[in-house]
């Protein structure tokens, strides 16, 4: 059968999609062809029945279209509490795999360490005025009879804490320095690693200043 | 002139109208041929016009009919067109004519539906029936087209962007099913 010029318009004429001028054109054409009468006619069975019965014979369709549906606006959602368009939301992605691709599969195999953390020397406040510590704030050859640190002025009461592990011993002065008691220096070991710090008090009683907890060891080769 | 039982018209005077011209314009029909070849491309016209759950488009395809009759009759037809845009433009007209009528009595009525229900008769409805059961057996490719094109109404472009498909593989597509659901109603 030879296709006629106007079997385009057939679908478009039966779904009210024609202009007038169309519409008219055509009609006037399949009144005088009876080829594309008989595919009108064809497709407007195909069309009746698929409008009138559609419900049943497309239940796959309509669940699928449903669930692609919802799918969607789960993501719509999702993403409308965001800035983030969906393909930031790609890119966010891909850069946190990359960085963890870094962290546990490069860093273990380059055998990187994480830096150890080292204690600041001078003095580091907790809260108020800084406290610097003079003596020990290193190695020692000896063990350190007397333990020194700065001056905040009058008035102020200094509490003193040595550390192995825990606490080793602490003591209260108003001076800024203090002599270890013998008891005390019996403890302390050459090559064991120690550290100290010191906490001024008000005369009140409040924490006005304290130190940074600094590490000393007493060198082996005494 | 009288409408037969089985519904066709025939002239009292077959051999008034003017022959001449319509033979000029096809060879083989008489008036009564006429009638058979051009009874269900008016319905056709008078039911996608006025809806053909109407129930008066049979009165008013008839009148068509008898109209057409008539004017051959009273050599009418001189054949300065063809014969279908003659029966185009006096179906057109009858159908403006019922449209104004109606219009009279029902200002706000509602819009016709363009499309038959296949409840109409028995026989309608086993083709649809039928039609629906070979639709049903169509690969999903093809239902998948015909639900987005025709029952979701969506522009040809609307389902090739939803498919992912040319414009042209959906009307392929369309054509496609439609020849397979012909060949499925032939065996």
């Amino acid at each position: 059968m030879k296709k006629c010029n106007f079997e385009k318009h057939i679908d478009n004429y039966l779904l009210n999609r024609l202009s007038e001028e169309k519409k008219e054109m055509f009609e006037n054409h399949y009144f005088n062809c009876s080829n594309c009468f008989k595919k009108l006619e064809d497709r407007n069975a195909l069309i009746s029945v698929i409008k009138s019965r559609g419900n049943e014979i497309f239940m796959d369709q309509k669940r699928e279209s449903q669930e692609a549906q919802t799918r969607s606006s789960i993501f719509e959602r999702l993403f409308s509490f965001s800035f983030f368009t969906p393909k930031q939301w790609t890119m966010a992605t891909i850069s946190a795999c990359a960085l963890l691709i870094v962290v546990f599969g490069i860093a273990p195999v380059l055998n990187l360490k994480s830096p150890i953390p080292q204690f600041v020397m001078d003095s580091q406040s907790v809260r108020g005025d800084s406290l610097a510590l003079i003596f020990p704030v290193n190695n020692t050859q000896t063990i350190p009879s007397e333990f020194r640190w700065d001056n905040l002025g009058e008035g102020v009461e200094y509490k003193i804490y040595i550390y192995k592990d825990n606490l080793l011993w602490s003591a209260p002065t108003t001076q800024t320095s203090i002599s270890l008691p013998e008891n005390i220096k019996d403890l302390l070991k050459t090559g064991e690693n120690y550290s100290w710090e010191v906490k001024a008090f008000s005369q009140e009683g409040s924490l006005i200043a304290a130190s940074s907890k600094v590490p000393f060891q007493i060198d082996s080769h005494q | 002139m009288r409408l037969q039982t089985n519904g066709s018209l025939v002239s009292p005077h077959p051999n008034l109208y003017n022959e001449k011209a319509v033979r000029k314009q096809d060879p083989t029909l008489n008036i009564d041929e006429i009638v058979a070849k051009y009874r269900p491309i008016i319905s056709f016209k008078v039911k996608k016009s006025i809806g053909a759950h109407t129930p008066e488009w049979e009165d008013v395809a008839n009148e068509v009919l008898l109209n057409v009759i008539e004017k051959l009759e009273k050599s009418e037809f001189r054949g300065e067109s063809s014969i279908g845009t003659f029966i185009y433009t006096i179906t057109s007209r009858r159908i403006i004519d019922y449209i104004r009528r109606k219009s009279k009595v029902l200002k706000h009525a509602p819009e016709p539906n363009p499309f038959s229900t296949p409840q109409q008769d028995v026989e309608e409805e086993e083709r649809a029936e039928h039609m629906a059961s070979l639709l049903e057996q169509l690969k999903p490719k093809y239902k998948e087209v015909l639900y987005l094109y025709y029952y979701k109404d969506l522009s040809r472009d609307e389902v090739s962007q939803h498919l992912n498909i040319s414009p042209r593989r959906v009307s392929e597509r369309v054509n496609y099913a439609q020849k397979l659901l012909r060949k499925m109603v032939i065996k």
